[in-house]
């Protein structure tokens, strides 16, 4: 017994400290790509890509389902988008409220006979709408699909641009957010074949008319514990990732991709608990095995603005998804590792997850029993154990400052004084009881995945219209 | 000597955490203070540079005009630096006086020549932003500068020059570009590349014929892209050469640069490009004659209507709708197609534009058609599905094909 608790000890403080400096590795990667992205920044313009003939077009897919409150806004926000040949299709999913009626009233909707070819697989749409307000606008009236894949898919099977730009209809985009998200496009157009943006938390800012007036912290502790778990995995993780060519998640929230390769790959899988993800990892799979030379990308600065949960039991339900979604990715494709056909994803990039993110809960919680079972049989080198608690405390730290820092020297939302102070604050305060709080979280979405629950839950959000507006 | 593994094994897991927690506290400490400096440093500069560009725009037309000493300013860096980003500006905004008279006073104060100078000489992000700066200026002593750095080591330094050079949107500049791609190939990214040609040609297209000729390979895709994009009726019978061309993109460069042409001959290489074996020739192509917008192209229209790229048909229909002559003729040929995806595109199409009624009310006033006929199209107008039940099924998607609603 004593031997095993030594070597399953042994074994995970080696996993800690590989965890660790695997991150440690990505955020010195950010950082470096994150300086230089700044720079070229510099010598861009924007406005040539706005003014170009050439920028392709796209069409933005923007699910709805019973967004009564904020859809006008939403909508109008989508239409006054910096850039020059857009598609704006809207899908109303089955709404059950006002919201096609919304949409009916502000943009003049007429129905229309317009060309749809179900290409990818979605529930039957009732009828398609034209704007008199705004030619570009197309409103999908579809029957409910269950599922935010369904409307995309929809949206899909209605756009008639060269790439789909997928964003919730409850975001904020930034107005020139689709300008520098199709940078690495414009500069690659053979190769890059989807780009994600960056997802930054709304809540606590002020929203005016559905857009961003000033950017403000959260008030709620578990807001700005958000606000640095979204700094820590965007502008280290997927910068890092993406650096390597090994993206493996594009948010739902805004990303872009060549429309006629998600169509190839089927589109969104409906019945799937992390769509974003698993649309990522088919686009992998598909390229790779056709041989493709193909770069997904990640670009820090277009912005989109969401709304993330406000209480502990939404922010549980969300992790749980996420942590089933997670694993309703890897299963199925768990042939695609270590097999050098699937290059860098397969060897690299899937088994990080593996071992890294689906494995963390359940190794956090193996440790915390393997180290009270050792604690009660007398054989934990106390001063060990709380030299490595203190290690873990201020490496993790490091990390999430680190962070901060990055969001500092490049983008710098929060300009108040006080903000900063309290982002910081809060570096030192995440780790008790949240982190505890978030392992319970994930070990549960393990659980009822295998326990056959897979059904995706929507969450309550308070919509743009109730944003705050101070 | 023992290597670094076995002394990392020696230090033992506790002495090894110690040093690690030592090394994570300070890395700590580290972080914070950078942040504190950095937002104390940023604030008292701001707070500095405000104060002093409002010093500067109280006196800012004694300035340009030389009644304050450029000595006075020139010498400071920090000034140096706001009274050049408050001209660049201003020129970016002004008319031409204004703008002469700010590059008048670029000149004679030497930023034009500071920057020029810092363009050969400086290195790195200074470099850089020295040849952004002196693009702005669009003063043409700067070209050379700007095309020495085209040929720097460094893909920053080059896009930074060519985005330079874009700004200066001149003939000059677009000959040194043309003659850099000539000797160096395609060795930047493709987009700046056509942005700023296309800004720097469009004075004078023909600049871009004798390289499109004789370029290869991607660059000549490039240079075909930019070429479809700036052609004047002026070019005419020179894009002739390209209709024929083996490379995709400069057949569609054609197709969309022969949109610019008046010659009677754009109509038949027109028309023989939108039976091209690639379909975004046949979109160029359609699209093109959309935009000439003369019945002649009604056939060609229609027969895109049919195609099997749902683009090319969009596109068709859309070029239809827009032509300026009676609908209902067009529409009967519509009909009479019996392509029910056609008919939809069309349909789609005239929905778009809102000219349904237009149509419904010419349909009902017409007299040159019989009135079964003209019952017919009503009909089909107004279910939206043609007579024949036949199904014609589209080549694309021969399984999956469905209309709305």
């Amino acid at each position: 017994m004593i031997r095993f608790l030594d070597i399953a000890n042994h074994t995970l403080f080696w996993y800690y400290l590989a965890s660790n400096f695997s991150y440690l590795m990505m955020l010195m990667i950010a950082l470096k790509t994150s300086a230089a992205h700044q720079r070229s920044l510099e010598s861009h313009r924007l406005n040539w890509i706005n003014d170009s003939p050439m920028a392709p077009p796209i069409a933005i897919i923007a699910p709805a389902h019973n967004e009564e409150g904020s859809i006008r806004v939403a909508v109008r926000n989508l239409l006054e988008l910096d850039y020059p040949e857009l598609e704006i299709i809207v899908v109303n999913d089955g709404s059950e409220d006002r919201t096609l009626e919304e949409m009916r009233e502000e943009f003049r909707l007429r129905l229309v006979r317009a060309v749809y070819i179900p290409q990818v697989e979605c529930a039957p749409v009732r009828g398609l709408y034209r704007s008199d307000v705004d030619a570009r606008l197309l409103v999908v009236d579809k029957e409910p699909g269950g599922s935010k894949a369904d409307a995309v898919n929809a949206g899909l099977n209605a756009a008639n641009s060269p790439y789909a730009c997928v964003v919730d209809a409850d975001s904020v985009l930034e107005r020139d957010a689709l300008l520098r998200i199709m940078v690495p496009i414009l500069e690659d157009p053979k190769r890059v074949v989807a780009v994600g943006g960056i997802i930054r938390v709304l809540n606590g800012s002020e929203i005016q008319g559905g857009t961003l007036r000033r950017v403000r912290l959260p008030r709620k502790s578990i807001e700005v514990i958000q606000v640095i778990e979204y700094l820590r995995a965007f502008l280290i993780g997927r910068e890092a990732w993406a650096q390597g060519n090994m993206l493996t998640i594009i948010s739902g929230a805004f990303g872009l991709f060549r429309t006629d390769l998600v169509r190839a790959v089927g589109g969104y899988r409906s019945h799937t608990i992390g769509e974003d993800f698993d649309l990522v990892a088919r686009l992998h799979r598909h390229l790779l095995e056709k041989g493709a030379d193909y770069q997904i990308r990640f670009v820090p600065d277009p912005m989109c603005w969401t709304e993330v949960p406000s209480d502990l039991k939404s922010l549980g339900r969300q992790r749980a998804r996420w942590q089933k979604g997670l694993l309703d990715v890897l299963w199925p494709n768990r042939d695609m590792l270590f097999r050098p056909r699937y290059g860098r994803i397969g060897c690299f990039a899937l088994p990080y997850l593996w071992v890294f993110e689906l494995f963390a809960p359940v190794l956090e919680l193996g440790g915390i029993v393997t180290i009270i079972l050792a604690a009660s049989l007398g054989v934990l080198s106390r001063e060990f154990f709380l030299q490595f608690l203190i290690f873990g405390y201020a490496f993790a730290t490091v990390i999430s400052i680190g962070s901060v820092l990055q969001e500092e020297i490049t983008y710098k939302r929060y300009n108040d004084w006080q903000d900063v102070v309290r982002l910081v604050s809060y570096c030192f305060f995440e780790h008790f009881p949240y982190r505890q709080m978030h392992m319970v979280w994930r070990l549960q979405g393990l659980w009822q995945y295998l326990r056959g629950d897979h059904v995706w839950k929507p969450l309550k959000r308070k919509g743009l219209q109730s944003a705050q507006t101070p | 000597m023992e290597s670094i593994f076995e002394r990392f094994w020696r230090l033992g897991p506790a002495a090894f955490v110690l040093k690690a927690i030592v090394a994570a506290i300070v890395a700590d400490a580290l972080l914070l203070a950078l942040i504190l400096l950095r937002r104390t440093y940023r604030r008292r500069y701001f707070a500095r540079r405000d104060a002093r560009v409002f010093e500067l725009r109280q006196k800012w037309d004694a300035l340009v005009s030389g009644k304050v000493p450029y000595e006075s300013w020139r010498k400071k860096p920090f000034d140096r630096r706001i009274v050049e980003t408050m001209a660049l500006d201003a020129f970016e905004a002004s008319g031409s006086e204004e703008s002469a008279r700010l590059l008048r006073f670029l000149r004679q104060s030497g930023l034009i020549e500071k920057r020029i100078f810092e363009a050969r000489r400086q290195t790195g992000w200074r470099r850089m932003r020295s040849l952004v700066a002196l693009g702005r200026t669009r003063a043409p002593e700067g070209i050379p500068a700007l095309a020495e750095a085209l040929r720097d080591r460094d893909l920053e330094v080059r896009l930074a020059a060519l985005r330079g050079l874009g700004r200066m949107a001149c003939p000059e500049a677009g000959e040194e570009i043309l003659a850099w791609v000539g000797e160096k190939g395609l060795c930047v990214p493709a987009l700046p590349l056509q942005s700023t040609l296309i800004q720097c040609c469009a004075e004078r297209p023909q600049l871009l014929l004798p390289f499109v000729q004789h370029a290869e390979g991607p660059l000549r895709e490039v240079l075909g892209r930019v070429l479809g994009e700036v052609a004047t009726p002026s070019l005419g019978l020179d894009l002739l050469q390209f209709v024929g061309d083996d490379l995709d993109e400069l057949r569609a460069a054609a197709a969309r640069a022969l949109s610019h042409t008046k010659s009677g001959l754009a109509f038949d290489l027109l028309n023989e490009l939108a039976r091209d074996p690639i379909w975004f020739v046949r979109l160029r192509a359609i699209v093109s004659l959309g935009k000439l917008s003369d019945p002649r192209a009604i056939p060609s229209l229609l027969r895109g209507l049919m195609d099997s790229n749902r683009l090319v048909r969009l596109r068709a229909a859309e070029a239809l709708v827009e032509l300026n002559t009676p609908m209902v003729p067009i529409f009967e040929q519509v009909v009479e197609t019996g392509d029910r995806y056609g008919l939809h595109a069309y349909l789609t199409a005239l929905e778009n534009a809102d000219l349904r009624a237009k149509l419904e009310q010419e349909l009902q006033g017409s007299s040159g058609i019989k009135e079964e006929v003209r019952d017919c199209l009503q009909k089909v107008l107004r279910t939206g599905t043609l007579l024949a039940e036949e199904p014609v099924v589209s080549e694309s998607f021969p399984d999956k094909a469905a209309l709305l609603p």
